[in-house]
């Protein structure tokens, strides 16, 4: 095998798992832009913001964000609490039950979803029943329940993140300062904590992720208090719009801004760290010279570049106005689509001629007409275009017409594709 | 008090030791096991409205069970095709689904675990985004792209190498797409983990020794990655039998998810008891699968979760 072929191949090979990766997330943030009622990337219409403006006029959108927001302080709080409780726990427990309490501390992450929503559900329903609540009582909340629900994995996964720190803690830290006279209160608070205070910031940015972005354990027990995931599934399940599009790359723009933001933060430290360590002593005895925020930062350099980009977006937005360019859109295809029910008409015309023709021998035909839902113009054209049809010459233009259908401006609203495959 | 609970209290406070024990039995007791319990207990029980429930009609049955396979009493078949159905292609398709991300996977955790230079760091924050977006938006991202008119059919009719839009909902392909793009993060990292450890000079021995490149992993590489490879295809399998979101978005219109029936049980014809005998057979069935797999290759369970 030559090497510079298997370099070669690795490459491509690279290029082609990440164009997979994030390839997905480019397009779906681009047809956010589109003026094309359906999310799509071409044909390209007109540059538009006006998905991002019915963002936020979506009075359910708002409400998910701010149920979301509440469940995953919740979450966060009894989660990261737990799984410290747990991770110390874990390195003190009596060793022969260590196993066993591993596994069940573990078992959670691998636990599908779907069924930690159930139990829970049906856990806490029974427990309301035995106290003999109602069901409006606080056992029954949606809001209580998720965040139960979700602790129980997510907490598992703080666990693991904060045991992984608690393994190089020194416990004579401890013994010292219980030595020295400090309560046992005191010596978790102002040893312990301390010391495991980037795991714990680290766990509890993870359990707000994974709070937010939960769908599986969610769905059974949100009650009345529909997360900003679970109005997401409905929308996409039942008719998609490029507004979840402007949803998805606002998020996208802030994980990629948060992901560089850190990065260029560990890469500065890393710089600062270099530059101290080949410093003469009069040099750090004086003013350091810290090597510039730029200098060998990709990340930071990026940042940079991101942050410029975003000001111009928000910059055209504001003046920009695409209504010109979405009449002529509309304009045109309004032609286009007379043209074509113009075809269809004579298209249907020569069947019908041709089928008359064929049943003439059988004598029977059906000519009783009937008004058709099944166009995919959602009958706005229907008066004008369908003058009564008998039902396989129906079937047939329907389904000449359901490809063109999907350029009208009328988007996937009546696209009966679109509901087909839910 | 036994010994290793005055130990315990002697080690933390009195204060401290109460409220660790006190979270870790909430947590472990009270959301783990019991609900578990619960809906095992519950999955036994006829499907009461509210008033009933505890009375004498509330006893243990199969039947709940016994519907998965031999569906509605004096029903038309012998076995519930359908359900039954329906679970097998689950399994089967969440096996594929994990074969199918261990072999795109393995390169790119081999390449990110052995290579050196400051790229790699950028190709892990690549990796990550994608996972940090919302599971739903994720499977919108892909149906953007696999939808009749989306953006692959939009390709090909342009490039003419096919005439007609190829539904890739109704083939399953977006669905098989999404769920191997949802769980990618979870394959590559516990695999990541374990090759970046390994010795670079084993594999120079070994190439020294003219061992070709394919044996090299055989031999070298992927006995040493067992355990990650392991824990990542556990995790992809049981997540991929598990999912919801993608065949609900993704799934063709024919084929559901065992999830989803699931769902319905719940939402739709409002049987939790029927639902939750489902939820008990796919956990136990997923669990046993996962356990003869680590005993077929020869992986003790305390690899799994490193």
């Amino acid at each position: 095998m030559n090497n510079s072929f298997l370099r070669i191949s690795i490459w491509v090979y690279l290029a082609i798992f990440f164009l997979y990766l994030l390839g997905p997330l480019v397009i779906m943030s681009i047809t956010a832009f589109n003026s094309s009622g359906f999310p799509r990337m071409s044909p390209w219409e007109c540059l538009t913001f006006q998905w991002f403006g019915e963002l936020f006029q979506d009075q359910r959108i708002l409400n998910g964000i701010k149920n979301s927001l509440i469940i995953g302080i919740g979450t966060v709080i009894l989660s990261v609490a737990m799984g410290l409780a747990g991770a110390l726990m874990l390195t003190q427990i009596w060793p022969k039950l260590r196993a066993t309490y591993y596994t069940v501390i573990i078992a959670p992450i691998l636990i599908p979803g779907v069924v930690l929503g159930i139990s829970t559900l049906v856990f806490w329903d029974r427990i309301n029943r035995m106290l003999g609540l109602g069901a409006d009582s606080f056992l029954s909340n949606g809001i209580f329940l998720t965040v139960i629900g979700q602790s129980t994995f997510i907490a598992s996964y703080c666990m693991l993140v904060l045991v992984a720190r608690l393994q190089r803690y020194d416990v004579a830290l401890t013994e010292a300062a219980l030595d020295l006279g400090a309560s046992h209160a005191q010596a978790f608070r102002k040893i312990l904590l301390p010391f495991m205070r980037p795991a714990i910031a680290s766990a509890a940015v993870l359990a707000f992720l994974a709070s937010f972005e939960n769908y599986n354990t969610t769905t059974f027990t949100f009650g009345e208090y529909p997360t900003l995931t679970i109005e997401l599934a409905q929308k996409v399940r039942y008719g998609i719009t490029p507004a979840i599009s402007a949803l998805a790359f606002i998020i996208v723009a802030l994980t990629v801004f948060f992901a560089l933001l850190n990065e260029a933060k560990l890469k500065r430290q890393e710089l600062v760290a270099a530059a101290r360590k080949n410093a003469t002593v009069e040099e750090l005895a004086g003013k350091i010279k810290l090597p510039s925020f730029f200098t060998g930062n990709i990340a930071a350099v990026l940042l940079v570049a991101f942050a410029v980009v975003t000001i111009t977006v928000i910059g055209t937005a504001a003046t920009y106005s695409p209504a010109q360019c979405i009449a002529d859109v509309r304009e045109q295809k309004q032609l286009e689509a007379e043209q074509r029910i113009q075809e269809l008409r004579k298209q249907r015309e020569e069947r019908r001629k041709q089928q008359e023709a064929e049943k003439a021998g059988q004598g029977d035909a059906q000519t009783a007409p009937k008004p058709s839902n099944n166009s995919g113009f959602g009958n706005v054209f229907a008066p004008n275009s369908l003058d009564g049809s008998e039902n396989e010459s129906n079937e047939g233009a329907s389904e000449t017409e359901s490809e063109p259908s999907n350029n009208s401006g009328f988007g996937g609203v009546f696209d009966p594709n679109s509901l087909k495959s839910d | 008090m036994p010994q290793f609970l005055k130990d315990f209290f002697n080690r933390n406070g009195t204060g401290m030791g109460v409220a660790i024990l006190g979270l870790v039995m909430f947590w472990t007791i009270g959301l783990i096991i019991l609900p578990q319990l619960s809906m095992l207990d519950f999955s036994f029980r006829p499907n009461l409205p509210p008033p009933e429930i505890g009375g004498p009609k509330d006893v243990y049955t199969l039947e709940n069970y016994k519907y998965l396979i031999y569906g509605p009493e004096g029903g038309s078949q012998d076995y519930n095709t359908v359900d039954l159905r329906v679970f097998f292609r689950t399994l089967v398709a969440a096996v594929f689904v994990t074969v199918f991300n261990l072999i795109i996977c393995y390169p790119i955790a081999y390449y990110l675990g052995q290579a050196e230079g400051s790229h790699i760091r950028i190709f892990a924050i690549m990796l990550i985004i994608p996972y940090w977006i919302n599971e739903i938006l994720r499977a919108f991202a892909l149906r953007i792209i696999f939808g009749e008119t989306g953006v692959l059919n939009t390709l090909f009719t342009g490039l003419g190498i096919w005439d007609t839009p190829f539904d890739f909902i109704r083939n399953d392909i977006a669905l098989y797409a999404g769920l191997g793009y949802a769980y990618i993060l979870l394959m590559i990292f516990p695999m990541y983990n374990v090759i970046e450890s390994l010795d670079k000079n084993q594999i120079e021995a070994a190439r020294d020794l003219g061992a070709p490149w394919w044996r090299i992993h055989w031999r070298v590489v992927i006995p040493y990655a067992k355990p990650g490879i392991s824990s990542g295809c556990t995790m992809v399998f049981m997540l991929s039998a598990g999912a919801l979101a993608a065949p609900q978005i993704l799934g063709g219109p024919s084929s559901l998810w065992f999830t989803q029936l699931i769902y319905q049980q719940f939402n739709d014809n409002n049987d939790w008891p029927q639902g939750a005998a489902y939820a008990i057979v796919l956990l136990v069935t997923c669990i046993l699968f996962v356990l003869a797999m680590m005993r077929l290759f020869k992986v003790n369970m305390g690899d799994i979760g490193k």
